[in-house]
């Protein structure tokens, strides 16, 4: 009986909680509109106090904290997701392709000590002597050879370089070395030997040893 | 007048080109007289380009007699015809040979032997080549030299210049081209 008569009254207490709500977010959003209130928080944002109390956030825990929870919660993935089943990625690729970053990269990239040092790195690996190993044991090898020989271009460029002015220069001059050599040794050891016997001569006729030096066997 | 002003301008040319061509020739066969005292060559040295000089003749010689005996063979010529072509062969042999030694002497003063051994065989004065009857004659010299047992030659061994009876007879001496 006492719950039925006291029914009024709750329901007017509901209502004027209601309004009392909604009047309070009517002043919240006029408040928040104000440019008072705009210039508070960029006072607030500014000021030092709330520098200090960042300071202390990201030197306490709090950041690790927020780490494991992102890490619990998956957000980088679930966020990496949201960006690659977008088109997003799509547009940023073009975009990076029009303004032709890709080339600025590359540039940058060959132009820089960066790549010759990975390049150095690479070629001095072990792996690398392994992959060069592996690839002159290969088959692959021995047919590009087999296919090389078997050529008709390569038998016309051997036989080019062969003819070439160059090669032959070179062999002549090769042989004409060889031959002046000979010579030369000849002519040395015939002087050597012109000098010898005419002082042989001389001493067995008791003559006087020729007035002019001989040849270049004595100087 | 002179005798140039006598003459029509083109006779003067003629002389001017007669006088310019034994220039030109004069320069070309004309040793230049070493700035150094001449090097005279000895006895070994010029028998081996003298050997040298022979084995070109014969090989030479050989290869042409062996072509025209397989030609000979194959035509069966008569006998009469056969030793014709001896006496033709031999007499070319002479001619050849003769003509090897005093061509080479009269135009470059050096047989391929002699250049091979680089020495020149020159006018014993003023170390010019020599001319032809002067190549003939030390030819002719050279080779009675050599007739009493090589005895014309002995004289390379003592003479002040390495000159052989020869070269004595013919004027001439043998002398070495490369710088000492």
């Amino acid at each position: 009986m006492a719950t039925v008569a006291l029914r009024p009254v709750v329901g007017a207490v509901r209502l004027g909680g209601r309004a009392v709500e909604g009047a309070t977010l009517a002043t919240v959003d006029v408040v928040l509109g104000s440019r008072a209130a705009t210039e508070i928080a960029d006072r607030v944002v500014d000021s030092a106090l709330v520098r200090h109390a960042l300071t202390r956030a990201l030197e306490g825990p709090l950041v690790e904290e927020i780490a494991r929870e992102v890490v619990r919660h998956r957000v980088l993935e679930r966020t990496t997701d949201a960006v690659l089943s977008g088109d997003a990625v799509d547009a940023i690729v073009e975009r990076a392709l029009e303004q032709g970053i890709v080339e600025r990269a590359a540039g940058r990239v060959l132009d820089g000590p960066e790549l010759e040092r990975v390049v150095i790195a690479a070629l001095e690996s072990p792996a690398m002597e392994r992959i060069v190993a592996r690839a002159i044991d290969s088959r692959l090898v021995d047919e590009a050879v087999a296919r090389l020989l078997e050529s008709e271009d390569l038998w016309v460029v051997v036989e080019e370089i062969a003819q070439s002015p160059a090669v032959t220069d070179a062999i002549t001059q090769q042989s004409m070395g060889f031959a002046d050599q000979v010579a030369d040794g000849v002519r040395m050891r015939s002087r050597n030997a012109d000098a010898w016997i005419e002082r042989a001569a001389r001493r067995a006729l008791r003559r006087p040893p020729a007035p002019l030096p001989p040849e270049a066997g004595e100087g | 007048m002179s005798l140039a002003e006598e003459r029509p301008p083109g006779a003067t040319r003629a002389v001017s080109a007669g006088a310019r061509a034994r220039e030109v020739a004069a320069r070309v066969h004309t040793v230049e007289a070493p700035a150094e005292a001449p090097r005279y060559q000895g006895l070994v040295t010029r028998t081996i380009a003298f050997a040298l000089d022979c084995a070109v003749i014969n090989v030479v010689a050989i290869a042409v007699a062996l072509a025209v005996g397989l030609a000979a063979s194959v035509l069966d010529l008569p006998s009469g015809v056969e030793k014709g072509l001896v006496a033709v062969g031999g007499l070319a042999w002479f001619f050849w040979s003769a003509g090897y030694f005093v061509v080479s002497w009269a135009t470059a003063g050096e047989t391929p032997g002699d250049r091979l051994l680089h020495i020149r065989v020159c006018d014993a004065d003023d170390f010019t080549v020599l001319s032809v009857r002067r190549s003939i004659l030390r030819l002719v010299f050279l080779t009675l030299a050599a007739i009493p047992l090589f005895a014309g030659f002995l004289p390379i061994l003592f003479d002040d210049r390495r000159r052989g009876l020869h070269d004595m007879l013919a004027g001439s001496v043998v002398v070495g081209t490369d710088s000492a």
